[in-house]
């Protein structure tokens, strides 16, 4: 039986190196294989999602992840056109997806959400972001990519650039991270540098520096992941645009760049990263994307199918 | 007898919890989900002299014998409480709380966007991280708690 079968993805923290490895392989066989042997891997299994939250990448992500392994979708991505809207608990919502399919995927803001629908649940439940600190597939593709970029984690120069007080991604990458020998630099605006009670347990499995100052570090940085600054977490518009500037990856900053850096985002961007960036051979964005569908397509075949796949 | 025993009625069969951090009393009650419904007599002493410049919080409760599952959630509390079982008048039992592995109910997470402080029909659980140090987590969002800023539900 593999480790994952009938299991929920909760917490990017539940997991350790060789599990990350292990999904890392299995995405690479699911990459290797051809479209029609893919589609076998979850013929005829429906995945739901319920999403209190707005975002439209990451379920497009999910969804496209399924079909690509056979399976179909269904689900709520818009929650104030549905019952629950009329007060209908996370509960009962839970309980009644959990009916209709044979996974989960829940986006909610609360913090824990996803622990508390995994214990509803008679299916397995994947946390697709919840609260302010945990999106662990995304990590798990950030890791992903980094790894097949970089052909190694251990021993890299990774710096985290932009938003990462309100940057949900953010933490989840830095426990992921956690778990490898990795020099992290932390870059961000004064007023949105990382919560620091949300990083009592990651700092004691990781050494970071935290600085205001992208172009003290630029050369020595092995992975750029750059994060979006949205204009509403800012108290007011001058200091939006005294900070904006600053952090946006441009040809001339391209240039001190190492020569083999890797350049990721999340996504959706807005101005962080210039558009001529995009053709470089150091834009990987687009690739971490690609890998996001891979990198869930292999976790929901290695949890709906027993003996993997 | 000391002064202090005196205060409070001797019991026949029951529980006494002594030595309760002074003020802490009430807490214990609701910790304990002791209301006295169930027809029980019960005895609260709070500000009891105890040694020449401290005072401390005792609680009787008739004709019921508390498990070491309920009376270590009070570890937390008050630590330095005592948990004495009698029967026919007689101690037969006395024992110190000790934190559980895990705490349920009786704290609310102290992070606003927690689940567990939703409209939810969910309870607060707490696994202890450290006994020694009284490190506390949410199991729900996985926030450290400091014990000093705990409220209770
Ligand atoms: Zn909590």
């Amino acid at each position: 039986m593999n480790e994952f079968y009938n299991k929920d993805i909760i917490s990017i923290k539940d997991y350790n190196k060789d599990q990350f490895e292990k999904i890392f392989d299995y995405t690479q066989k699911i990459m290797n294989l051809d479209p029609s042997s893919r589609r076998e891997i979850c013929k005829g299994k429906t995945l739901s999602y319920l999403f209190y939250e707005p975002s439209t990448r990451t379920r497009l992500s999910f969804e496209s992840a399924m079909a690509s392994i056979g399976g179909n979708s269904l689900g709520i991505s818009d929650i104030s056109s549905s019952s629950t809207q009329k007060g209908e608990s996370l509960a009962d919502t839970v309980k009644i997806m959990s009916i209709y399919s044979d996974i989960l995927v829940l986006r909610h803001p609360l913090d824990g959400s996803s622990r508390f629908a995994s214990e509803i649940s008679t299916k397995p439940v994947i946390n697709a972001g919840s609260g302010t600190e945990e999106h662990p597939t995304q990590a798990i593709q950030d890791l992903f990519t980094i790894k097949k970029e970089k052909k190694k984690i251990d021993g890299l120069k990774i710096g985290i650039i932009g938003d990462l007080k309100y940057g949900r991604t953010v933490y989840s990458l830095l426990s992921g991270l956690g778990n490898y020998d990795v020099n992290v630099h932390l870059i961000s605006p004064e007023s949105l540098r990382i919560r620091s009670d949300s990083i009592y347990e990651i700092r004691k499995k990781l050494s970071f520096t935290e600085s205001t100052n992208l172009e003290d570090y630029i050369e020595d940085l092995d992975v750029i992941y750059v994060t979006r600054i949205q204009k509403e977490r800012f108290p007011d518009e001058e200091e939006y645009l005294k900070v904006k500037g600053s952090y946006v990856i441009g040809l001339d900053l391209l240039k001190k760049m190492k020569d083999d850096a890797i350049i990721l985002h999340p996504l959706p961007r807005l101005d962080e990263i210039s558009n001529d960036i995009d053709k470089t051979k150091n834009a990987k964005y687009f690739q971490q994307a690609e890998n996001g569908k891979h990198t869930r397509a292999a976790l929901l075949g290695l949890i709906l199918n027993e003996n993997g796949f | 007898m000391q002064e202090s025993e005196l205060m409070v009625r001797r019991i026949k069969e029951g529980t006494v919890i002594d030595h309760i951090d002074e003020g802490k009393g009430l807490q214990v009650l609701g910790a304990l989900q002791i209301d006295g419904r169930d027809g029980s007599l019960i005895t609260i002493a709070l500000n009891v002299p105890s040694g020449k410049f401290k005072k401390k919080d005792i609680i009787k409760v008739e004709n019921k014998f508390l498990a070491d599952d309920d009376t270590n959630k009070l570890a937390v509390i008050a630590p330095k409480a005592s948990i004495n079982i009698i029967k026919n008048y007689k101690l037969i039992e006395k024992r110190r709380v000790s934190l559980p592995n895990e705490i349920d109910r009786i704290f609310r997470c102290s992070n606003p966007d927690c689940i567990t402080n939703s409209h939810e029909h969910i309870e607060s659980v707490m696994d202890v991280m450290d006994k020694e140090g009284r490190v506390l987590k949410c199991r729900y969002c996985g926030r450290v708690l400091d014990v000093n800023q705990l409220k209770y539900n």
